[in-house]
């Protein structure tokens, strides 16, 4: 017995459903042959109810005719056919987005009580909370080890996960491609591999492919036009491939011409071509002085350089290296730090004035140092954590600031033309877990940090902080002169210190 | 398989939604979370209606399709998301007396 009267529906909310009055919603409710019983206890129904009430009912009667029932197993046959997979992923993604909405285009302003709305959340002046995205079945205890975002839809953003120890059956690898756009909080698309996965990177020149470097050495990627959560390619776990974890992927070059560059621990550089990961177009072995081979823990490209590079190691040693040439391979040593390197990150805000030459680097060793090709000593050193530093990344857009994350929960934004010593925003993340993955977005006004939760946060920087003003770049060339000056004085004083 | 049905039941399980039928290209229920009389009822009244609605849009631009169907009224809000023509089933939502229809 179907009955629609109001104890059936949920408990009104903000919705503005008014209380039915007789006749109202005669073209659901007159469906029902049952329903003339309920009309007829209602007051007042009007004459023409009750002829639309019997074509609906003839309606219903010929309707009875038409249904046949399916049996069980045509059923069964049915939902799991590839086409109803196919169209049923579509469509359950469309209407979780619809459902996650709290838009009420019907909403009247006038004489309805209206329920507390949520507050608007404090907009800081400096960062606020944005999003928060976890998945109970894949990210959850497993930690995040690589953070992206899309070059074409900025509103997407790839989070790799390693394995989870409490679940053994599930797979080692996870990516998760999370919408900012949506309120829903299950995400896009879900992928999986056997391996854990150590990095990810959308193909920057393919906007359907995500590329994974996993810790078994084999570079997977994925596709979201296939109905599949596994990899459509994957490299071969051969010598002429990586055997050891790939912790850095990156796809450089031109819409034309462009390689995908992997490089693993045991200091091997593949180039890749996207359509055909069966073997590398070209490895190279980063081996400094012709014997010690590299354990490449990050990678940088400056701003617009295909050829140059920069990679920090295990042991706390920064090199440049290239790709072609006579002298392919490791060219310098920087004095680096006293841990092995976590992050690495160039500068990529372009302006008037060229930075490129600028990096930065975080590492085990609690402190971030700030680089610059042309010298192998750090330009300066920024000691301002007290756990390890896990990530560092500069600003896309502005070109004196930079964020670091560290162990103990922190997210540090600097801003070397207001002050090198301290940072000038932070935040801690509710309950201090150590954060792994900082990446800006690539409007430099939002930035995602992955969790060892398995909790990708995604945090509005105020725009006081992060959209530079017309005379940032001069000002922070300034700010290097100074740094500079700063550094040769130290030098100095500590030459002078020596010799007396 | 199991994806089905945790989205089902996820969906199902989403504030406001009172009740989910699946329902073939035909109009034929597959699956449903409501009582049987309502959802043959529903299955095949909507049905029609969405089938009228493409229907319409096709003969504006034979180009065009159908992409999404939300039906607010007083009491209910029906969403109707259709599949490809050709056939794909249906599923049927109820969202804050709201019925949701997916239309293959």
């Amino acid at each position: 017995m179907v009955s629609y009267s109001k104890e059936t529906q949920t408990p009104a909310d903000t919705q503005t459903h008014t209380q039915a009055k007789p006749g109202c919603c005669v073209c659901v409710r007159a469906c029902v042959a049952e329903e003339e019983e309920e009309e007829e206890e209602m007051a007042d129904p009007k004459p023409a109810e009750d002829s639309q009430e019997e074509k609906a009912d003839e309606e219903e009667k010929q309707e009875e005719v038409l249904p046949k029932e399916l049996t069980e197993e045509e059923k069964m046959h049915l939902l799991n056919s590839e086409e109803f997979m196919a169209f049923f992923d579509r469509g359950s993604r469309i209407v979780e987005r619809a459902l996650s909405e709290r838009v009420d285009v019907c909403f009247d302003y006038s004489g309805r009580d209206l329920e507390d709305r949520e507050g608007e959340m404090q907009a800081g002046a400096k960062m606020s909370l944005s999003r928060v995205f976890s998945d109970e079945r894949w990210s959850k205890n497993r930690v995040v080890t690589c953070l992206d975002w899309s070059p074409q839809y900025p509103e997407l953003l790839v989070a790799s996960y390693n394995s989870n120890d409490d679940a053994p059956h599930e797979p080692d690898g996870v990516a998760l491609v999370w919408n900012m756009k949506y309120k829903k909080t299950t995400p896009e698309y879900t992928f999986h591999c056997q391996s854990a996965v150590m990095s990810a990177a959308f193909a920057r020149f393919h906007p359907n492919l995500i590329v994974g470097g996993t810790y078994s050495g084999q570079i997977v990627l994925w596709d979201n036009r296939s109905n599949k959560r596994t990899s459509v390619q994957r490299t071969p776990l051969s010598a002429s491939a990586h055997t050891h974890p790939v912790y850095c992927v990156n796809v450089v070059g031109t819409e034309n011409a462009h390689n995908l560059i992997s490089i693993s621990t045991d200091g091997k550089m593949c180039s890749w071509n996207l359509d055909m990961l069966s073997q590398p177009q070209d490895s190279l072995e980063l081996v400094f002085k012709q014997s010690k081979a590299v354990a490449v823990t990050s990678m940088a490209f400056p701003l617009g350089d295909v050829n140059n590079f920069v990679v920090g190691s295990e042991d706390g040693s920064l090199y440049t290296a290239c790709r072609h040439g006579s002298k392919a391979g490791i060219s310098d040593v920087f004095d680096g730090h006293h841990g092995p390197v976590t992050g690495l990150s160039c500068h990529s805000a372009g302006g008037p004035v060229d930075f490129s030459h600028l990096f930065i680097s975080a590492s085990f060793d609690w402190t971030v140092k700030l680089w610059t090709t042309k010298s192998t000593r750090p330009l300066y050193l920024f000691e301002d954590s007290c756990d390890y530093v896990y990530d560092v990344m500069w600003s896309p857009t502005h070109p004196a600031l930079f964020a670091c994350v560290d162990g103990s929960g922190r997210l540090d934004l600097w801003n070397l033309n207001n002050d090198t010593e301290v940072p000038s925003a932070s935040v801690v993340v509710d309950g201090s877990p150590a954060l792994n993955r900082v990446r800006w977005a690539h409007s430099g006004r939002e930035i995602a940090t992955g969790d060892s939760d398995g909790q990708v946060l995604v945090y509005d920087v105020g725009e006081k902080i992060c959209v530079p003003k017309a005379d940032e770049w001069t000002r922070f060339v300034h700010t290097l002169v100074e740094i500079n000056e700063n550094r040769d004085e130290g030098d100095e004083l500590a030459a002078q210190r020596l010799l007396a | 398989m199991a994806e089905v049905e945790e989205t089902l039941k996820r969906i199902q399980t989403h504030k406001g939604v009172i009740g989910t039928i699946v329902v073939n290209a035909e109009g034929i229920p597959i699956r449903t979370t409501l009582d049987n009389s309502t959802t043959v009822q529903y299955a095949g009244l909507l049905h029609q209606l969405t089938m009228k609605a493409r229907s319409t849009v096709r003969d504006i631009d034979p180009q065009n399709d159908l992409t999404f169907l939300r039906i607010r009224s007083k009491k209910h809000e029906i969403m109707v998301a259709p599949g490809r023509s050709g056939s794909s089933p249906l599923v049927v939502q109820w969202h804050q007396s709201t019925c949701v229809f997916f239309l293959g």
